[in-house]
């Protein structure tokens, strides 16, 4: 057998699991795959469901999409156009970018205690995103006819157009910070150059997805500068929380286990209060974003009146953000780490929601579409795009697993260790 | 360089629907993908109601927002105005039925809009056609948008590009009733038995549809949102168009 080792580079990612498939024949390689991670864990449990609702949802989806195709969706030119496959596709999309900014605390931004999470978080930005764009690409009508229209069609005036040039750039500057941090390369000037440059290109990629629904007059509820803003920084928060639970299971939910920096920041103040902090943030944004949107009579802000009397938006506004913002500011609770990991999966669901509801309502009004087309128009997902869905978390999952299986995401710069083990020494 | 433009005269138009009808033989439209439909919408609040409709092709805007978000520029402005769907370039990625404030365009996979039965699957294509009707009108042009489309792109009323595009240069009017320029006049115009609708070069000062603008005061669908539609609306004593999308209270 084979041992576990990390490959070098990516090109022997594949050598290496290559060759790990032939030593050990398909059924034992899916084994390994299978009992991924510090077996046996309380994670390597949760991946195993999430495989299988990754086999079944998958498999499934793409049965009614090569059968059905498209028509098995229950998005309709009557009003609702884009559905839950795209809200799934932004819920991604901005996790990742937001993966991205926790990523660049350290590296950009020199907030060196970060250090620890830094090459978890880029993988997970990195497989956010391939999920988001699995999920994309199976709801698009022509999703490889896109590798040369786009680039040939040159539609500079599209926001879609600029989405996919600064989340392609995204994607390469992210592999590339990945496979430096991977080569030990913390600091070097090239290091630090690629990440400035992915910072930037992850706010103009978040932003100019905002602006994909932000440029639109036509459809009030999303129009205006308000929603790149709003993307940008409700992607941050989903970063943040997406770290928060996928470093406890790294560590099998076990404080001890981790690295003396991680656990100080995990026992300190600083993380719960920057975790609220964010959380409050979006609070505000989405409750004046509702407050305008119930309060004018614009044409086309009908659909807020719709949203507002919806128990979903009160589940993600009570009890997916405000329960997790007065958690974190609880002086008793916020340290605990069952209240830190129930708060970051409560945010990661309120947000999930929060892209559905945002994206969706925003569809509501129908443009005058046929005649007896009601007022508001109704959309309920079909079961291909809640498979499709699962599918898209089942990518993620699933890469996830993969990387821990392959990758020390737990890296750390050897100077950082050596640093603090001189402090704990000198407070003995 | 013609600027192809229609007028609707509301005073005229009596909601029958012929025009739907013609344009979906014309172009093989599946029941409900209606390139051409007749809103009918309620002015007034109960008892002081009345009903009224307005016929809605796609208005072929000047500022098409169609255009400018289509990312592969699968959807195009033609030279002479049309605003057209390439559909070898259409990835179906639905931006431009996002971005359209007319709601005239249509995604090809869907479920059938009147409760069934799905003529797609009972007509099913061999080919790369999205269904294979019984009976077709003989044009086909993909990069114009016109014909049976393929599977999952998005099609809109193409102003008749098929029959327009044919029209001698420099027709100032594609009248009906005028023999020589029937075959090149949009299906919905010729089908439009009151004479509610004209077609004409918005270009040629002289033109018909120029003239009734003018003179009857021509308003355009939602022209706040500035697209600029090239389609014209004469109101007249008793026709109305909706200030807002919310049709119905
Ligand atoms: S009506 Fe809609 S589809 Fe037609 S040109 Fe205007 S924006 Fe485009
Ligand atoms: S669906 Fe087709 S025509 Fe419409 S924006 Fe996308 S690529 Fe362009
Ligand atoms: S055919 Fe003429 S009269 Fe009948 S609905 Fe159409 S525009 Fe109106």
């Amino acid at each position: 057998m084979i041992a576990i080792r990390e490959p070098r580079d990516f090109a022997d990612v594949f050598k290496y699991l290559g060759a790990l498939w032939r030593e050990e024949g398909a059924l034992r390689f899916l084994r390994i795959c299978w009992n991924l991670g510090r077996e046996p864990s309380a994670a390597g449990a949760w991946w195993k469901s999430c495989l299988i609702v990754g086999v079944v949802a998958g498999g499934y989806s793409l049965y009614m999409l090569f059968t059905v195709g498209h028509a098995s969706f229950n998005t309709s030119s009557d009003g609702v156009n884009w559905g839950l496959a795209i809200a799934t596709y932004v819920f991604f999309a901005l996790t990742s970018s937001g993966l991205t900014f926790i990523a660049s605390m350290p590296m950009v931004f020199g907030f060196r205690e970060l250090y620890p999470i830094a090459k978890r978080a880029i993988w997970l930005a990195i497989i956010t995103l391939i999920a988001g764009f699995s999920v994309l690409a199976l709801e698009l009508g022509h999703p490889f006819r896109m590798l040369w229209a786009m680039p040939t069609g040159l539609q500079v005036m599209s926001p879609m157009f600029w989405m996919g040039v600064f989340y392609s750039i995204d994607l390469v500057l992210l592999l590339i910070k990945f496979y430096l941090l991977w080569q030990e390369d913390w600091d070097s000037p090239l290091s630090h150059f690629v990440g400035t440059a992915s910072f930037v290109a992850v706010i103009l990629a978040s932003g100019m997805l905002g602006l994909v629904f932000g440029s639109i007059v036509m459809r009030p509820m999303w129009y205006g500068s308000f929603t790149s803003i709003y993307y940008i920084l409700t992607g941050a928060l989903c970063g943040a929380a997406a770290t928060v639970v996928t470093t406890y299971m790294a560590y099998d939910f076990d404080r001890a286990k981790m690295p003396p920096v991680l656990r100080e920041m995990a026992e300190g103040d600083h993380m719960p209060k920057v975790f609220a902090t964010l959380i409050g943030i979006a609070l505000v944004m989405i409750l004046t974003r509702f407050w305008t949107g119930l309060w004018s009579n614009l044409d086309g802000l009908e659909g807020f009146h719709a949203l507002a009397r919806s128990p979903l938006f009160y589940g993600e506004v009570l009890i997916g953000l405000g329960l997790p913002f007065l958690m974190m500011l609880s002086s008793r609770i916020e340290h605990k780490p069952g209240m830190q990991m129930a708060a970051a999966f409560l945010v990661l669901g309120a947000m999930f929601i929060n892209r559905y509801e945002f994206i969706v309502g925003g569809q509501l009004v129908p443009m005058f579409k046929g005649t007896w087309v009601a007022s508001l128009t109704e959309y309920t997902p079909s079961l291909t795009e809640w498979a499709l869905t699962a599918f898209g978390f089942a990518i993620a999952l699933g890469l996830y697993a993969l990387g821990e299986k392959l990758f020390n995401l737990s890296a750390t710069p050897q100077s950082l260790m050596v640093a603090r083990a001189g402090d704990r020494r000198m407070a003995h | 360089m013609a600027k192809w433009g229609m007028v609707i005269d509301l005073e005229k138009c009596v909601g029958c629907q012929a025009c739907t009808i013609a344009c979906g033989m014309e172009n093989t439209r599946l029941p409900g993908e209606h390139w051409q439909d007749v809103i009918f919408f309620q002015e007034g609040t109960y008892p002081n109601t009345e009903l009224k409709w307005f016929p809605r092709p796609c208005m072929h805007c000047e500022n098409p927002s169609c255009v400018a978000v289509c990312p592969t520029r699968a959807t195009y402005k033609t030279e002479e105005g049309q605003v057209l769907v390439d559909w070898e370039r259409c990835i179906g990625c639905k931006y431009c039925m996002i971005a359209c404030p007319y709601g005239v365009r249509f995604y090809t996979e869907e479920a059938p809009r009147y409760g069934g039965p799905d003529l797609k699957a009972v007509f099913p294509a061999a080919d790369a056609h999205s269904w294979s009707p019984p009976w077709k009108a003989p044009q086909e042009d993909w990069k114009h948008g016109v014909g049976v489309q393929p599977h999952d792109v998005v099609s809109k009323c193409t102003f008749c590009y098929h029959r327009v595009s044919k029209a001698p240069k420099g027709t100032a009017d594609l009248d009906p009733s005028n023999p020589v320029m029937r075959e090149y006049t949009p299906a919905c115009v010729v089908a439009c038995s009151p004479g509610a609708r004209f077609f004409g070069d918005l270009s040629n000062p002289n033109s018909e549809v120029n003239k009734q603008i003018a003179n009857k005061n021509g308003v355009r669908l939602l022209d706040h949102l500035g697209n600029r539609p090239q389609v014209y609306y004469l109101t007249g004593v008793g026709g109305a168009i909706p200030n807002t999308h919310t049709t119905k209270a």
